[in-house]
């Protein structure tokens, strides 16, 4: 994975403002107020599951492929830490 | 030491797609597209012309077990993943029984562990042999029908396969030794699914890395002496995640079952140590691990140290 010093802070905010569009298509319900520290399983109440289709829309939305090999559950523990794993776990371009 | 004397196995042929579950469980196009890029699961063994007992049959047949060793068998042992498997008053393991002049042995199932009762079979039937005439046998039983919705799809998490083994399992023995076993249970998941399916899933990589680390250094040995674990084919992505917490590389993990058979229930172990051992994976003094979790009105978080 990617040291996190390295990322691209506007690449970041970029994943954190798409995945806080995706939210409410996800979750299949409104969501008002998500930020970077909204946490994902505490204050939405994803499962497992859910994280990953946020990570396959987001796939579709940035139109890049995320390397899912390291990802463990603790990226998905808020907005910010999953955006800091998306950003340092984008494939290169084809 | 509890040794597996042999193995046999039983996979049918027909497979049905992820896809075909869509429908009755409201899955959205999404959600397939995770199960298939991230879980791995992709079809499902079903055989839709075998009753549970020709199922559990073909596998007892594949062991061609001689009129010597029948009679050894002093146990036949059915371990299961549901607690009910056939409509009263049918027996499929006195069936069998039956069918393989298996009548003199005692024969009951094991459950309660869920998709971990088949390690608690293999236990239990060690420690009967025990006390037992040295030369007696133990024949466990694993495979289920996924008839209703519940044993066919498991929410977020797996898909149900149908298949069977029967282990051949003895008190002592030159291969396949049992070093080491460890059950947790965790009784506060006995409840229903939604209520406690978020804490299930917040835990269970942490219990099972657990339970295969704990199994492992009750056998004397380390991580790093073990050449393979055969999973439970529950999804590819819980054993990633299981990998990383516990440090073992996923590559030694045999998980290529998943996406073709799906979940055979307490079977997985079985057809998993055939397919090691027809590929080499295994070497003669090789330390390995089965592991399964299983969870439904409680939940178990199981290993088992071997040597082969």
């Amino acid at each position: 994975m990617s040291d996190t010093t390295t990322i691209d802070p506007d690449l970041r905010q970029q994943v954190v403002d798409t995945i806080c569009e995706l939210l409410p298509r996800v979750l299949k319900r409104e969501v008002t107020g998500a930020s970077e520290t909204t946490t994902l399983m505490d204050d939405l109440g994803m499962s497992s599951t859910t994280g990953l289709e946020l990570v396959l829309e987001l796939e579709d939305k940035l139109e890049r492929e995320i390397s899912v090999e390291d990802m463990g559950r603790d990226n998905f523990e808020t907005v910010g830490s999953l955006a800091d794993y998306v950003a340092g776990n984008l494939l290169p371009e084809e | 030491m509890t040794a597996l004397a042999a193995i046999g196995t039983y996979v049918p042929p027909d497979r049905v797609p992820i896809e075909s579950l869509a429908d009755e469980f409201e899955l959205t196009p999404m959600q397939l597209r995770v199960f298939r890029r991230y879980h791995k699961l992709g079809s499902a063994a079903q055989a839709p012309d075998l009753s549970l007992t020709e199922l559990l049959g073909l596998a007892v047949a594949d062991l061609r077990l001689t009129t010597e060793q029948t009679a050894r068998i002093r146990y036949v042992l059915y371990a299961r993943t549901f607690p009910g498997v056939a409509p009263y008053p049918f027996n499929p393991l006195h069936e069998v029984c039956r069918t393989f002049g298996l009548q003199h042995a005692t024969a009951f199932a094991v459950g309660h562990h869920a998709c971990a009762s088949g390690l608690l079979a293999v236990d239990l039937a060690g420690r009967l042999l025990a006390s037992a005439d040295p030369s007696a046998l133990a024949l466990v039983l694993t495979g289920e029908k996924a008839f209703t919705g519940e044993a066919r799809f498991v929410p977020e998490t797996s898909m149900f396969g149908e298949g069977a083994a029967a282990c051949l399992v003895s008190a002592a023995g030159p291969r396949d030794r049992q070093l080491s076993y460890v059950a947790d249970l965790r009784g506060e998941f006995d409840g229903e699914l939604e209520e406690v399916a978020g804490e299930f899933q917040r835990i269970y990589h942490d219990a099972l890395g657990a339970a295969v680390t704990s199994a492992v250094e009750r056998a004397g040995l380390t991580l790093s002496d073990i050449a393979l674990i055969l999973p439970h084919n529950v999804n590819v992505v819980a054993w990633q995640r299981v990998c990383k917490r516990i440090g073992y590389p996923l590559d030694q993990v045999l998980l290529d079952h998943v996406a073709d058979y799906g979940h055979v229930f307490c079977a997985d172990a079985f057809l998993n140590h055939r397919t090691a051992v027809q590929r080499s994976l295994l070497r003669p003094g090789d330390h390995y691990v089965i592991a399964a979790a299983g969870a439904g009105r409680g939940a178990t978080f199981s290993a088992m140290v071997f040597t082969h």
